[in-house]
């Protein structure tokens, strides 16, 4: 069993991804906000991060800038599920990489079985 | 409107439409995956349903304010009661409210009498703005369960009558932003909500086909869209 830290504003989305990730056998922390999701890893510290890039006030970039602030959690690999189409991407694969990111998923293409494979791969050497 | 003008306008909205639509499909092919796996779908075959029916109206919302868009000149506002559009509009989105876990309160300070509208555009105008209110809100409540209020009150030139909750970043500023960025940013209401907020511009195309502009208000203490209506005076007289 792996934490997992899903950040996630939409509720019925949040709620199906929390759902199917912990069928898998995770412990799954899903916020709704940046703020709410930096504030959790002070209790919990997660074994892979799952972020959404389109959010409200704060995007999801933003938030993977202030994660990787944060020494103890520069190790912690991130794994982008969102609705910007991978086209759209306006980093480089080299800040992707720098900002840990290990796999991005557009969501209309993503089933839930592509999901816990995909986290279950990422996970595979620490479980 | 030139005709350019309208064209160009009803191709930024689509946009946005298309966008916003993108969710509700996700939600349902992804909820539809995950009661394949489930024992006992039942509430995740109702979500589906309610996912469904409230996309449907918001399509149905955007086709109206085209038509309301093309017949301008020509549309025959009537005498609407606001408390009337107010209630069917609240039992209209309890489903989804009830699947995003917010609560939708009615607030009518006082009696109102009958205001001028065209009833279809305005129930269609405040079911779009609950849209986008119920899903932004959801996101947004940090303790406890998101509370939205459809409400109406008496202004300096008629009735206001819109969609308020505890917004901190809306704003005129940010609402006049967000029309300016209008068909050109992917997310023009960053600071409302994470989708495209489609149903807020649906809104304010419904709207103003009826003369009456969507903008920033507030009600008691919460902040929220809302328009003005002028009074039926023909019933103030009676």
């Amino acid at each position: 069993m792996a934490v997992i830290l899903l950040l996630e504003p939409d509720t019925i989305l949040g709620r199906t991804y929390q759902a199917t990730l912990t069928k898998s056998g995770h412990k799954v922390s899903w916020f709704r906000s940046a703020g709410a999701a930096i504030s959790s890893v002070d209790e919990q510290l997660p074994q892979l991060v799952i972020v959404e890039l389109q959010l409200s006030t704060h995007n999801g970039v933003e938030f993977l800038y202030e994660f990787r602030r944060y020494q103890d959690l520069a190790a912690i690999p991130i794994l982008v599920l969102t609705n910007v189409p991978p086209l759209f991407k306006a980093f480089s694969v080299g800040i992707w990489e720098q900002l840990g990111v290990v796999a991005y998923h557009y969501k209309p293409l993503t089933k839930l079985t592509d999901l816990t494979r995909s986290v279950d791969r990422i996970l595979a050497p620490v479980t | 409107m030139t005709n350019r003008r309208q064209h160009f306008a009803d191709e930024r909205l689509l946009q946005l439409l298309a966008e916003q639509i993108k969710l509700p499909l996700l939600q349902i092919a992804r909820q539809a995956e995950l009661a394949r796996t489930t024992e006992n779908p039942l509430e995740l075959l109702n979500t589906i349903e309610d996912t469904a029916d409230s996309s449907l109206k918001l399509l149905d919302s955007y086709l109206l304010s085209l038509r309301l868009a093309r017949a301008h000149a020509s549309i025959q506002l009537e005498p609407v009661s606001v408390a009337a559009v107010l209630n069917e509009t609240a039992a209209g989105l309890s489903h989804l409210a009830k699947q995003y876990d917010c609560k939708l309160e009615l607030h009518l300070s006082g009696r109102y009498e009958p205001i001028m509208a065209h009833r279809a555009g305005l129930e269609a105008a405040l079911n779009s703005l609950g849209y986008v209110f119920i899903e932004a809100q959801s996101a947004a409540a940090r303790d406890g369960r998101a509370v939205i209020k459809l409400a109406a009150h008496r202004g300096k030139t008629g009735i206001v009558a819109g969609m308020f909750a505890n917004m901190d970043g809306l704003s005129a500023d940010m609402f006049k932003r967000a029309r300016h960025l209008f068909g050109q940013a992917h997310q023009p209401l960053t600071q409302l909500t994470a989708g495209s907020g489609a149903g807020v511009f649906v809104a304010d195309s419904l709207l103003a086909s009826m003369s009456a502009r969507l903008r920033v208000a507030h009600h008691q203490k919460l902040s929220g869209l809302a328009a003005t209506f002028a009074t039926s005076s023909q019933l103030n007289l009676i």
